[in-house]
């Protein structure tokens, strides 16, 4: 019984457990008390984002009533309009939104259930099953190549900035010279270079490069690489007769490279400017030329003082980084024919109006870029000397 | 073209003794600066270019891009090269040549008679399949010279009538044409619409998309901005908080939602086009309103404006004399940055056939036509507006970024 | 006095110019410059903003800034262990040879010169490794030691922090401990105390001075300040525009200068032997200020809402056509009292009254302001000339503000009468009106800022730290020009300031502050010559006067005394 009810209310216990331990530990911490605001703060955002995904839901055409009827209907049923109505009644449609929604805020928070969805006829948390751990896990990887490209060449473009294309120096030899001009202008070329590149996957829109690739493997005469495995190896499962299926792993490799490679090359640009931005920001500091002053150069110059100071912004930003990416996510889902819940979003809002899948769908992605950017405020707020000042005061 | 090669030499520099420097106001301080990015100034004349193009695109169009222009007998054609000279002499005037259809030979007879391999050879010649390509013929020795300002069909050069202004400048001369038929420099679609005067069209059905939505974007952001930035307490913490909610959620879903509520509306293609604008730009108020805020808060602090306070000036007129102008060149420069981001999320819906859709001339319903795997295959040169587009982002970008670096607008200096 | 002998001098500049390649073309930042320091040697090096002292300096670390180029026959020869390096032609891991070996810099702004997010040990410990070869231990009880050593208190805990938790002496403190710490043969520091309080001024002076005694480097001192280099230095060079107008040693430069600019200078620094008589009797009061309190709500929202009190309860009557310096360190709460005077500071309780007014202005606590009334009688000038001109507006339309805003003259004529009028009195250019402020400096803008506070006719004026950003002998001229129009108008004007000289050579009347508190008020005689209280008389002994001080022959430190006046008891403020 006690049992029973502990079950059917497990999230609940979960958040305020957290809320009471963080609430017990910021009676004597300044740090705790930040991270109880933060915290809060972020669930009240939580509540007020499930409530604006869910007002917006209401846009979508049909009700679940209709679409449950006309299923009905298919199967050889005769409806009637009373029908529809006694359905409603039946599933709460009939009731105000805000009750609609109170009644869902209510199961979510106490034992996060998503609802119902209507096209797939299972609960959203079922219909879902991994399938928003995989977007998850796609929009992580291409983040992580957009940062892996973005950031060295954001340096490298701050760094040649404000830089002359040519050695005018009078102190230099003219071999000094000609030597200094060219180093120059192979730096300012480059950076040219990787920044058309990366404004080139901004300008080619991700369904293009995808079908792009796409079109160049037709022209290879090989087998696209799209969804997450290969025919073959699809209903294999990864611990066989012979152990774990390393050419599984191989297939599954060679397809998840692809939306990975098209969602990050487009969030490669913006990143790019960002870091830039900052990078230049930082090193135009005073504190940049007394580190020169001291005779710190090279690397350690680069790596100690500008560059170290614009993680913390880079890192802070990264929940709404994780958001651009997923909001990229459906359309190359749909050119590669993935099935992760990218797609499914695309399908419950264009194809069968599924407004609970989609609420739930949007809901998760809002969660996660919520949580993001709470655990960004409070490990930034714990490592970094200057966030810590501005929140905590001295 | 002169001034442009000028500025890889030379770059011009303002006097400092120039009086026409002390009576610059900001924004042609701004403009100095960013005359000095050379990637930048490239980028503006290539965007410029682009645009003045497609807004007198009709002029700039040898082919009429509608059905009604359509070249019923140059269907799935491949683009017209323009010569000067060729195997029979130059000519100062280019020329292209006489295309016209190879006929099929089809064996009727043996069809009638009902032997399955005239059949066969019936379906695989082409003849009646759509996914392969037309062949034309090319008679080289029937030259056809291109004419410039030639008389075609009518259209409105300058037409305000949607502005509610009663302007409506007709004209019917264009750029260039060519004797004898239509001239296609990128090859024609599968209902004979010509793709070049199609793109130029596009372009600025796609710029007239996103300015109605930045503009909405703009009205929306400086509400929300301006009444939590100048009211400030409870009011500001409530807006801050939407804001916040509406920034986490990803766009493209909330504009698909809207677009398949749209759908559900009958609307004409005028009012779904301002209908998408819309929601675009209503939707994407959050960054912009957020940094408005900022942006008055930190202005609001500014000593000339409590200079302005001390003088005696009212609200009204602080806000209109001293904190509105004080955003122009911020709002200007982030109304450039964003215009890729708009026309993406334009050509997004577009793809996914929720946006606008053919008829209607815009990048995206061209673009959208690229996923057609009859189009990668045999009509190669339908991938053009492609071109045009990323020509036309890239633009975008590099002046937004050269900007940006003029005017500087996100380092807030204290 | 120039020796060409290398081996003598530590470092020797030679025709030095530098060009800027900025966006208005090519400027001549520094030109034909000769300079030459002598191992332990203090030379000063005097000049007003943009006359190239502080790229000098850059250059010598060979950290001028990208657009900045050394023409040809600069030379710059460093006398490092009786070699002669040649400066300019250093590259790579060899230019550590200046930026840190035998040369280290301080500069203005302690707080900036920290990166923010790495704690002071860290930054000084790199220094000694790079520098020294130390390992971390090694290197952070020296660092220690080197803390303990510039006075900073509790040096082990100051050591692992940041630079931002530190206070402002403290910073400069520090600052100069990083520097000291690569054992440099010369120290350059650029304007080390500018930023400071006086009393934290002269103390952080105190401190170079002995420690330039017990380590016997060199220094090339630059500043603004001739009261600051007659207390440190033993050669001067004074710098004008990019040229030397002057050289020689201090004792010959301040006390017989040759250039009519060093003399101009000279004129700027306070004279405490001629200040001006008290009137006969005092005028009437123009503005009275009962019980005055300021406090501003501090962190925290809804139910922690702290309080922040500026100004405690201050009563205080001006004098009219009269100049009232109100003098008081960072903090004190002297810019509230200013802006509660006209309106624009949060008044707690009290009651600030105008006299002589045609309808009565008085507001507190209590009563409402009359804003427009109160804007015709009294206007603000600011301390920021940058920050106060809407970039925005051409001069003409800065200047007619008041008259605009207010509605005050019937026609646009009428108003261009009354800008023109006004701009011809602060000595602005008619011609001028149409230009943006960016085409000002900072002296330009600052009368344009006088006039627009003029231009409704006023008799209240507060100037607000109104010369504090500005050049010494440009603050003559504002400071002339305030006093012109006390005379012709017969305005009232409350002075703000930190810099007492500034004090000394403007006002009649005197009020000092402290923490929120009015500590002493008088004439300028009284205050200066004859302070009653401890803190006035700390603040006045911290003056940097000009000081004859016999010079001993450079290279032999011991020998030097420092100043008559006796050193403050070492009384480090620490937070």
């Amino acid at each position: 019984m006690i049992s029973q009810f502990l079950s059917d209310t497990w999230l609940l216990w979960v958040l305020l457990s957290i809320a009471g331990l963080l609430w017990w530990s910021a009676r004597d911490s300044q740090y705790f008390s930040y991270v109880l605001n933060r915290f809060l703060l972020a669930l009240a955002t939580l509540l007020l984002v499930s409530g604006i995904v869910f007002a917006l839901m209401e846009v979508l055409p049909g009700d679940c009533a209709e679409k449950y009827i006309a299923y009905k209907n298919t199967q050889g049923e005769m409806i009637t309009q009373a029908d529809i109505q006694a359905e409603r009644v039946r599933m709460g449609l009939d009731k105000s939104l805000p009750e609609r929604w109170g009644r869902w805020v209510t199961n979510l928070t106490l034992r996060g259930d998503l609802g119902f969805s209507c096209a797939k006829r299972q609960s959203v948390n079922l219909a879902l099953g991994d399938r928003f751990w995989m977007s998850f896990m796609f929009c992580i990887a291409g983040l992580v190549f957009a940062y892996l490209i973005a950031v060295p060449f954001g340096i490298l473009s701050a760094f040649t900035i404000n830089k002359p294309w040519t050695d005018n120096n009078p102190q230099h030899s003219k071999t000094e010279q000609l030597v200094g001009t060219l180093m120059l202008s192979l730096q300012k070329v480059l950076d040219l270079l990787l920044r058309v590149i990366s404004y080139l996957g901004l300008a080619l829109p991700n369904f293009l490069l995808a079908l792009t690739i796409i079109l160049l493997y037709v022209f290879a005469g090989e087998a696209m690489p799209t969804g997450l495995f290969s025919e073959q190896w699809r209903n294999v499962p990864w611990f066989g007769d012979q152990g774990f299926e390393t050419e599984k792993l191989y297939d599954f490799l060679g397809h998840i490279w692809l939306p990975i490679f098209v969602i990050g090359w487009s969030a490669t640009a913006l990143q790019l400017q960002t870091v830039r931005a900052l990078v230049v920001d930082e090193s135009n500091k005073l504190y940049v030329d007394a580190a020169r002053a001291r005779g710190v150069d090279g690397v350690a110059l680069w790596a100690g003082y500008p560059v170290r100071h614009s993680i913390s912004p880079l890192f802070n930003s990264i929940g709404f980084d994780f958001q651009r990416v997923f909001n990229d996510l459906p359309i190359v889902a749909v050119v590669i024919g993935l099935t992760d819940s990218a797609a499914l979003l695309i399908e419950a809002l264009s194809m069968t109006n599924d407004q609970e899948l989609a609420a739930g769908i949007l809901f998760l992605v809002a969660l996660v870029v919520i949580g993001m950017n709470f655990i960004t405020d409070v490990v930034l707020a714990a490592i970094d000397p200057r966030v810590r000042k501005s929140v905590l005061g001295n | 073209m002169n001034a442009l090669l000028a500025r890889f030499g030379r770059k011009p520099k303002l006097q400092k003794n120039d009086e026409s420097y002390y009576t610059a106001g900001q924004l042609s301080l701004i403009k100095a600066r960013f005359k000095r990015k050379t990637s930048g100034v490239v980028a503006a004349w290539i965007l410029g270019t682009l645009v003045l193009m497609g807004f007198f695109a009709p002029f700039f169009s040898p082919v009429d891009p509608t059905i009604r222009g359509a070249d019923a007998e140059y269907r799935r054609g491949a683009p017209q090269a323009v010569y000067f000279w060729d195997e029979s002499g130059f000519s100062l005037r280019p020329f292209s040549y006489t295309y016209t259809k190879a006929k099929h030979k089809i064996d009727m007879s043996a069809l009638a008679s009902g032997g399955l391999d005239a059949l066969d050879a019936f379906t695989s010649s082409g003849a009646l399949s759509s996914s392969s390509q037309n062949k034309f013929v090319v008679d080289e020795q029937q030259r056809r010279y291109l004419q410039f300002f030639v008389q075609g069909w009518e259209y409105s050069l300058i037409d305000l009538s949607m502005a509610g202004l009663d302007l409506d400048i007709r004209w019917d001369r264009h750029l260039f044409g060519i004797e004898r038929g239509q001239i296609h420099l990128m090859g024609t679609d599968e209902d004979g619409k010509d793709i070049f005067s199609r793109t130029l069209h596009a372009i600025w059905v796609t710029i007239s998309i996103a300015i109605v939505a930045l503009a909405v974007k703009l009205i929306v952001s400086l509400f929300v901005g301006g009444v939590s930035g100048y009211f400030g307490g409870r009011v500001d913490t409530i807006m801050m908080s939407i804001t916040e909610a509406v920034r986490v959620i990803p766009p493209i879903p909330i504009y698909l939602a809207c677009a398949v509520a749209l759908a559900q509306i009958d609307l004409t293609p005028v009012q779904r086009y301002f209908a998408i604008a819309v929601v675009i730009g209503a939707l994407d108020f959050a960054t912009l309103g957020r940094r408005l805020r900022t942006h008055i808060l930190t202005e609001r602090n500014q000593d000339y404006v409590l200079a302005a306070q001390l003088c005696g000036s009212s609200t009204w007129r602080v806000i209109w004399r001293h904190l509105i102008p004080s955003f122009t060149s911020y709002i200007i420069v982030d109304t450039l940055i964003n215009f890729p981001y708009v026309i993406l999320a334009e050509t997004s819906l577009s793809f996914l056939g929720l946006g606008l859709t053919e008829p209607v001339n815009s990048l995206g319903v061209l673009l959208q036509k690229a996923q057609d795997p009859d189009i990668q295959q045999n009509m190669i040169w339908q991938f053009f507006p492609v071109l045009v587009f990323v020509f036309l982002i890239m633009a975008f970008v590099f002046v937004g970024d050269a900007l940006r670096d003029a005017a500087d607008p996100y380092s807030e200096k204290k | 006095m120039i020796n060409h002998n290398i081996p003598e001098n530590l470092l020797e500049i030679r025709d030095l110019s530098i060009d800027f390649n900025t966006d208005e073309g090519i400027v001549r930042a520094v030109d034909n410059l000769n300079l030459s320091i002598r191992p332990g040697e203090v030379m000063g090096l005097v000049g007003e903003s943009g006359s190239g002292k502080s790229v000098t300096a850059k250059s010598i670390m060979r950290l001028a800034p990208g657009n900045a180029i050394i023409q040809s026959p600069s030379r710059m020869t460093l006398n490092y262990h009786d070699q002669a390096v040649n400066i300019l032609k250093l590259r790579g891991r060899d230019l550590r040879l200046v930026r840190g070996d035998a040369v280290s810099m301080i500069f203005q702004e302690p707080m900036a010169s920290f990166a923010p997010a790495i704690r002071i040990s860290d930054q000084i410990i790199q220094t000694m490794q790079i520098h020294l070869g130390y390992d971390k231990d090694q290197a952070r009880r020296a660092g220690i030691e080197l803390f303990e050593r510039v006075g900073i208190v509790a040096p082990e805990k100051r050591f692992d922090q940041y630079v931002f938790e530190l206070s402002g002496g403290m910073r400069q403190r520090a600052m100069i401990a990083m520097a000291l710490s690569t054992k440099p043969k010369l120290l350059i520091a650029d304007e080390p105390t500018t930023a400071l309080d006086v009393t934290i001024q002269a103390q952080v002076l105190d401190l170079m001075l002995e420690l330039r005694e017990q380590l016997g480097m060199a220094m090339l001192f630059i500043t603004h300040d001739l009261g600051v280099v007659s207390k440190i230095a033993d050669n001067v060079t004074v710098m004008q525009r990019g040229k030397v107008v002057e050289a020689g040693s201090a004792e010959q430069v301040l006390f017989q200068p040759q250039h009519r600019y060093t003399q101009r200078l000279l004129d700027a620094l306070p004279h405490l032997d001629n200040l001006p008589e008290a009137p006969v009797h005092t005028p009437a009061p123009l503005l009275s200020i009962e019980n005055l309190s300021i406090s501003y709500p501090v962190s925290g929202k809804g139910r922690k809402a702290e309080q922040f009190t500026a100004v405690n309860n201050i009563s205080l009557d001006l004098p009219e056509g009269q100049i009232i310096g109100l003098v008081g360190e960072s903090g004190s709460g002297k810019t509230s009292l200013g802006k509660a005077m006209l309106g624009a500071a949060p008044i707690s309780s009290g009651t600030v009254e105008y006299h002589r007014t045609k309808k009565k202005v008085k507001f507190g606590a209590e009563k409402a302001i009359k804003r427009k009334r109160l804007a015709r009688t009294a206007q603000l000038v600011f301390q920021d000339p940058y920050s106060s001109l809407n970039p925005r507006m051409t001069v003409r339309d800065i200047i007619a503000e008041p008259l605009e805003a207010m509605k005050l003259t019937k026609s646009r004529a009428e108003t261009d009468a009354r800008v023109i009028e006004v701009a011809r009195r602060c000595h602005i250019e008619v011609e001028h009106l149409r230009r943006f402020p960016h085409a000002f400096s900072g002296g330009q803008r600052q009368r344009i800022s006088i006039a627009r506070a003029l231009v409704c006719r006023p008799k209240f004026i507060v100037a607000d730290e109104s010369v504090a950003a500005l050049d010494v002998s440009i603050q003559a001229e504002i400071l002339t020009l305030l006093k012109e129009l006390k005379e012709e108008l017969g305005l009232t004007i409350l002075f703000i300031s930190h810099d007492l000289s500034v004090i000394a050579n403007l006002c009649d009347w005197v009020c000092v502050m402290k923490q929120g508190e009015l500590v002493e008020q008088g004439t300028v005689r009284q205050i200066f010559l004859d302070p009653q209280q401890a803190y006035t008389q700390k603040l006045i002994s911290s003056i940097p006067l000009l000081e004859s001080k016999e010079k001993c022959p450079s290279g032999s430190p011991e020998l030097l005394h420092i100043a008559e006046r006796p050193m403050p008891a070492v009384s480090f403020v620490s937070i």
